[in-house]
C-alpha cells in the first residue's frame, strides 16, 4: 500500500509534542481513510476551530447571516490550503534590517474556475487571497429525468491549457458535477495533474468516484462525511 | 475683583494685575486667591516654577507695620487675621460672597477647587480620566497647596478639603461653573506638561511621558513603595506629599487621600454636619472597610476605583476615579496611622508635626476667608472636635512614624532625606527592564506555551513578501493581512471547545464542536497591533476591541504606557492580545501586566503576533508561563535597535506609511 502523506494544519510539523489524544486519533482515522483514496486526496488539517465551522454550517438552526459568515471563513481556510498545492520556488530576499531571508516565491500562471452556482461562493475567498487572478466559470446542470450532468455554459481564460487550475465546488455528494466539469477542462487541453479541486464537504462515495475518474488530479476537502450538507448553495445565496 | 478695588495693596507687577483682572470667568476661589495675592497665572505654572512674587507677605507686612504686630508672633496671628478681616476686608469679601455667590456654594466650590488631595477634583464628566491616569496626573498640584508662596511659616494656603462648613443648601449654579474652572485649569496643566513631554527629532514625534515599567524583568509585580503621611488638620501633609513628588522626579506616582473615604452621611448626620456638630475628625467618620482593600490593591499594583466624595451632599458620586498602582503610592490623611492594617502597608511613615497654633491659624484663615464661615462656628468645631481628635487619635499615631517632619513643607532637609531614601529603595527594586530582557535567556528550546503557525508554502511565501524591503506598501498591506488572518484563525483554534450534537437539514444528527468561551475580546497594542484588529473582527462577529498604547521612550529605551481603553469587566473575557511584532517582549509584557492588573486570569490571555524574536518569546514565557503565545515565525536575533533579525523592519511604519524619509520607501509616495 502506498504510504500516505497527510498534510496537517496542526502541531505535527513543529516537533512540539502537544498533540492531545484526540488529535492523534483523528490523525490515525485520516490515515486509514486516505489509504482508500490515494495520495492526491488531501484533507484540511482538522482542529477544533475547523470543526466548529463545520458544525455551524451543518446546524439547521444556524441563521443565514451566520451561515454565510462562517461559510466564508471555512472557504478562506480551504482556499489558503489549496494555494499551498500550487508550485513555488526558493528565493533569497533582503529585509529592511539588511539581513537576508530565505523565502519562497509563488509561480505565476494560475487561474480559478468555479462551478456555477455554489462554486461561485468560493470566488470571493480566492479573490481575497489572489487579487488579480483570472476566474473562469462552468455551468453544469443535472438532467431532471436521467440525473445526468451536462454542461450548459463554460467560459475560461484563453490560455487555460498552460495554467494551473483551481477548480472550486463546495459540496460533493455523488461527484457527477465535478467529473463533468473536469471532463470539460480536459477538453480544453488542461492536463489532469494541473487541476486542483477545492471542496468543503464531500461524501466518501463522491471522493472515491472522483479519484477513480481522475487519479492525477489533486483534491482538497475539509471533511469526508456520508451525509453532505446539500443545503449549502440554497442557504448561502438565500434561495431556500 | 479685589485687585480692582485696591490695586496698590498688591505688590503684583502690572502684567500680573492685568492678568488677574482679565479673568472674569473665575469664581470665588480665585477671589480668595487674589486676596492672598496669588494670581491665576501663578497657579498654572505649578509645580515646576517657584513663585517670585510674595504679595501676601507684603500685604502682611503692610498691615503689621500699621497695626504693629510682629510677623513671627504666631499666637497673635489668628487675632491679627481676624482683625484684618474685620477691619479692612471682612465686609468687602464676605459682602461680595453673600451678594454674589452665597457662602455655602463658596465652601463647595473650594472643595472642587482643591484637586489633588481628594478625588473629587477629577469628577468632571468631560475629563478623560483614564487618559489622565496613564499620564500620571494624579499628583498634579493645585496652586493652593504650595507652601512656597509664603516664606514665613505662618501662611500656607489651605490644603484640606475637609468641609465641616459645607452647608446642605448647595444649589447655586455657580458651583457647576466653578467645577469647570477647576477642570480647565487641570486641562491647561495637562497641556503644558504634554508640551514638555513631546520631543521632535527629524520628522519624528516622540512622546516621553508614559508610564514606565512597574514590574521587574520577570514580569512580576514590583510592589510599589507606599508612603504614609499623617498629621493634624492643616499641618501641611499635602504640601509635604507634593514636595516629595516634585523632588522624586519620577513620572508615575499615585496620591491617595483619606478624604475620599469619608462615610456617606444619612439625613440626620447631614443636618448635624450643617450645624458644625458632625465630627469629621473622628475615626468613625472614615470608611476603613473600603479604604483598606483599596490601598491593598494599589499596593498590589492593581487598578482601583476610588470613590469621589461630595462634601456638599456628604455622599459618594456615582462616578469613581480610576487609579493604578504606581512605583510610588502616597497615602495621606489625618488618621492615616489610625488603623493598624494601614500602618502595616506603609513602607515609610511620615508624621508632619506642625505647631497647633499654626494649624489653628491656617484653619481659621481657610474656613473664614475662603469658606465664608463665622469665627464662632469654626472655633466651636475646633475646640469640641478637631482638637480632641488630634489629642486622642492623631498625636498618639506619632509612635508609628519613621520620620517626624516638623514645620511641614518648609522643612527641605527632611524632604531631601525622604526622597533620597525612596530613590534608594526604588533602585533596589529594579525598574529597568528592557535591556535585561534583551539579554536574558536565549538559545534554550522554545517554551511549551508557544504555538507556531504550521509552516506551509503559502505562509513562507507571505513571509517572503512582507519581509522583502522592496515590497511596495500596497502589497505589504495585502500580504500581511493574509498572514494576519491565518494567524488569527490559528489562534482561535486554541480556544476551549466542547462537543455538541446538532440537527442537520438532512435529518441526521451531527456531532461537532462549539467554542465554549462565550466572551472573547481583542486587545491591540497600538500602533502595529491595530493592523490585526480587522482580521479579528472578520473572524469573530461583534467582538469587542480594547486598545493599549505603549511607546518606547527613546532616551531610556524603556516602554511606557500611555493610554488604555478596555472593555468593561475584561476579567470575564478571554483576551486575544495583538501586536504585529515582538522583539524584546517589553511592550507585550507591559500589556500583559496591564491585563493581569485588571484581573484577567493569566491562562485567559493569548498573545498573537506575526513575528517574534526568540528572546521575546522566552521572556514572555518565563514571566507568564500560562499566557499562550501564537505567532507565525520566531526569528533568532534582535539588533541593537531592538529590531528583530532578519525581521520585517518597523511593521507599523511600513503598514501605515510613516517611515522616516531616510529609510527606503519603495512606493516613492
Amino acid at each position: 500500500m502506498v504510504q500516505v502523506e497527510v498534510p496537517v494544519m496542526g502541531d505535527l510539523a513543529q516537533g512540539i509534542d502537544r498533540r492531545t489524544k484526540e488529535e492523534i486519533r483523528t490523525h490515525d482515522i485520516k490515515a486509514e481513510l486516505l489509504e482508500d483514496y490515494g495520495p492526491n486526496l488531501k484533507l484540511l488539517g482538522t482542529n477544533d476551530q475547523v470543526r466548529e465551522l463545520q458544525t455551524i454550517l451543518r446546524d439547521r438552526n444556524t441563521s443565514r447571516s451566520d451561515f454565510k459568515f462562517y461559510a466564508d471563513r471555512l472557504i478562506r481556510l480551504v482556499i489558503e490550503e489549496s494555494l499551498n498545492q500550487l508550485p513555488f520556488s526558493k528565493c533569497v530576499i533582503t529585509t529592511p534590517t539588511g539581513a537576508p531571508y530565505n523565502g519562497l516565491k509563488y509561480e505565476r500562471g494560475n487561474c480559478g474556475v468555479s462551478i456555477v452556482r455554489s462554486g461561485e461562493a468560493m470566488e470571493q475567498g480566492l479573490r481575497d487571497c489572489c487579487r488579480s487572478i483570472r476566474i473562469g466559470k462552468i455551468l453544469v446542470e443535472s438532467d431532471a429525468e436521467t440525473h445526468e450532468a451536462r454542461v450548459v455554459y463554460a467560459r475560461f481564460p484563453e490560455d487555460i491549457s498552460s495554467r494551473k487550475v483551481l477548480l472550486m465546488y463546495p459540496i460533493m455528494s455523488t461527484g457527477n458535477t465535478v467529473i463533468k466539469a473536469v471532463t470539460v477542462l480536459k477538453e480544453h487541453n488542461v492536463s489532469e495533474e494541473n487541476i486542483i479541486l477545492s471542496n468543503l464537504f464531500s461524501t466518501p462515495f463522491a471522493a472515491k468516484a472522483v479519484v477513480q475518474a481522475f487519479p492525477q488530479m489533486t483534491i482538497l476537502t475539509s471533511e469526508l462525511h456520508p451525509v453532505a450538507p446539500n443545503h449549502f448553495g440554497q442557504k448561502y445565496f438565500g434561495t431556500d | 475683583m479685589r485687585a480692582r478695588a485696591a490695586p496698590p495693596l498688591h505688590s503684583l507687577s502690572s502684567i500680573q494685575v492685568d492678568e488677574s483682572i482679565s479673568l472674569p470667568r473665575l469664581g470665588p476661589p480665585d477671589i480668595c486667591l487674589l486676596t492672598l495675592g496669588i494670581t491665576d497665572s501663578d497657579c498654572l505654572q505649578l509645580p515646576s516654577r517657584r513663585r517670585q512674587h510674595l504679595p501676601i507677605t507684603d500685604y502682611f507686612n503692610w498691615y503689621s507695620s500699621r497695626i504693629g504686630l510682629l510677623q513671627s508672633d504666631f499666637t497673635s496671628f489668628a487675632c491679627f487675621l481676624f482683625l484684618f478681616l474685620l477691619l479692612h476686608e471682612a465686609d468687602i469679601i464676605t459682602g461680595d460672597f453673600k451678594k454674589n455667590w452665597g457662602s455655602p456654594s463658596m465652601a463647595a466650590s473650594i472643595q472642587d477647587y482643591d484637586p489633588p488631595s481628594s478625588a473629587s477634583s477629577e469628577s468632571d464628566p468631560c475629563d478623560p480620566r483614564e487618559y489622565e491616569d496613564v499620564f500620571g496626573k494624579d499628583f498634579v498640584v493645585s496652586p493652593s497647596e504650595d507652601g512656597d508662596i509664603v516664606p514665613s511659616k505662618i501662611i500656607t494656603p489651605p490644603q484640606s478639603p475637609r468641609p465641616p462648613s459645607a452647608g446642605s443648601n448647595q444649589k447655586s449654579p455657580r458651583a457647576r461653573r466653578q467645577r469647570t474652572t477647576s477642570i480647565s485649569k487641570a486641562a491647561i496643566l495637562k497641556t503644558s506638561q504634554k508640551s514638555e513631554s513631546v520631543l521632535r527629532s527629524n520628522h519624528r514625534t516622540i512622546y516621553t511621558a508614559g508610564r514606565p515599567p512597574w514590574y521587574n524583568c520577570a514580569g512580576q509585580q514590583v510592589k510599589p513603595f507606599v508612603i504614609g503621611i499623617c498629621g493634624g488638620s492643616a499641618s501641611g501633609k499635602t504640601t509635604v506629599a507634593t514636595k516629595i513628588i516634585e523632588a522624586l522626579d519620577i513620572p508615575w506616582v499615585t496620591l491617595l487621600s483619606m478624604d475620599s473615604f469619608y462615610k456617606v452621611l444619612n439625613e440626620k448626620q447631614h443636618e448635624i454636619a450643617s450645624n458644625n456638630e458632625y465630627n469629621f475628625d473622628h475615626p468613625d467618620a472614615f470608611d476603613f472597610d473600603l479604604l483598606i482593600p483599596t490601598l491593598r490593591r494599589l499596593k498590589e499594583g492593581k487598578k482601583v476605583d476610588v470613590p469621589i466624595y461630595n462634601f456638599v451632599t456628604h455622599g459618594r458620586e456615582s462616578k469613581t476615579k480610576t487609579m493604578y498602582g504606581a512605583n510610588v503610592v502616597i497615602f495621606e490623611g489625618i488618621l492615616a496611622f489610625y488603623h493598624p492594617e494601614v500602618v502595616k502597608m506603609c513602607d515609610m511613615k511620615i508624621f508632619v508635626d506642625t505647631d497647633p497654633d499654626v494649624r489653628l491659624a491656617r484653619r481659621l484663615k481657610r474656613d473664614i476667608c475662603e469658606r465664608g464661615r463665622d469665627l464662632e462656628g469654626v472655633l466651636k468645631q475646633y475646640i469640641n472636635m478637631v482638637k480632641p481628635a488630634f489629642c486622642h487619635y492623631i498625636a498618639p499615631a506619632m509612635v508609628h512614624a519613621d520620620i517626624i517632619v516638623p514645620r511641614g513643607g518648609d522643612n527641605t532637609v527632611a524632604i531631601e532625606l525622604i526622597v533620597h531614601h525612596v530613590h534608594t529603595q526604588l533602585t533596589k527594586r529594579g525598574f529597568k527592564v528592557r535591556e535585561k530582557l534583551a539579554n536574558s535567556i536565549v538559545g534554550q528550546p522554545l517554551p511549551s506555551s508557544i504555538y507556531l503557525l504550521p509552516t506551509s508554502p503559502q505562509v513562507s511565501g507571505l513571509h517572503t513578501f512582507i519581509r522583502n524591503k522592496d515590497t511596495s506598501r500596497d502589497e505589504f498591506v495585502f500580504y500581511s493581512k493574509r498572514l494576519i488572518r491565518l494567524v488569527i484563525e490559528y489562534a482561535l483554534s486554541l480556544l476551549p471547545f466542547k462537543e455538541v450534537t446538532v440537527e442537520t437539514p438532512q435529518g441526521v444528527t451531527y456531532i461537532g464542536k462549539r467554542c465554549s468561551a462565550d466572551k472573547i475580546c481583542g486587545v491591540s497594542i497600538l500602533r502595529a497591533g491595530e493592523t490585526m484588529e480587522q482580521a479579528v473582527c472578520d473572524v469573530c462577529k461583534d467582538i469587542r476591541i480594547g486598545k493599549i498604547l505603549i511607546q518606547t521612550n527613546l532616551t531610556t529605551g524603556e516602554p511606557e504606557l500611555y493610554y488604555l481603553r478596555l472593555p468593561k469587566d475584561i476579567k470575564d473575557y478571554l483576551v486575544i492580545l495583538m501586536d504585529a511584532t515582538v522583539a524584546t517582549g517589553a511592550a507585550a509584557m507591559m500589556a500583559i501586566r496591564v491585563l493581569l492588573d485588571h484581573d484577567v486570569p493569566e491562562e485567559n490571555i493569548l498573545i498573537v503576533s506575526l513575528l517574534m524574536a526568540e528572546s521575546g518569546v522566552q521572556t514572555i514565557a518565563y514571566a507568564f508561563p500560562q499566557v499562550r503565545i501564537v505567532t507565525s515565525a520566531v526569528d533568532p536575533e534582535i539588533n541593537d535597535k531592538f529590531y528583530v533579525l532578519p525581521g520585517i523592519g518597523n511593521f507599523g511604519d511600513r503598514y501605515f506609511g510613516t517611515e522616516p524619509s531616510d529609510a527606503p520607501n519603495p512606493d516613492g509616495s
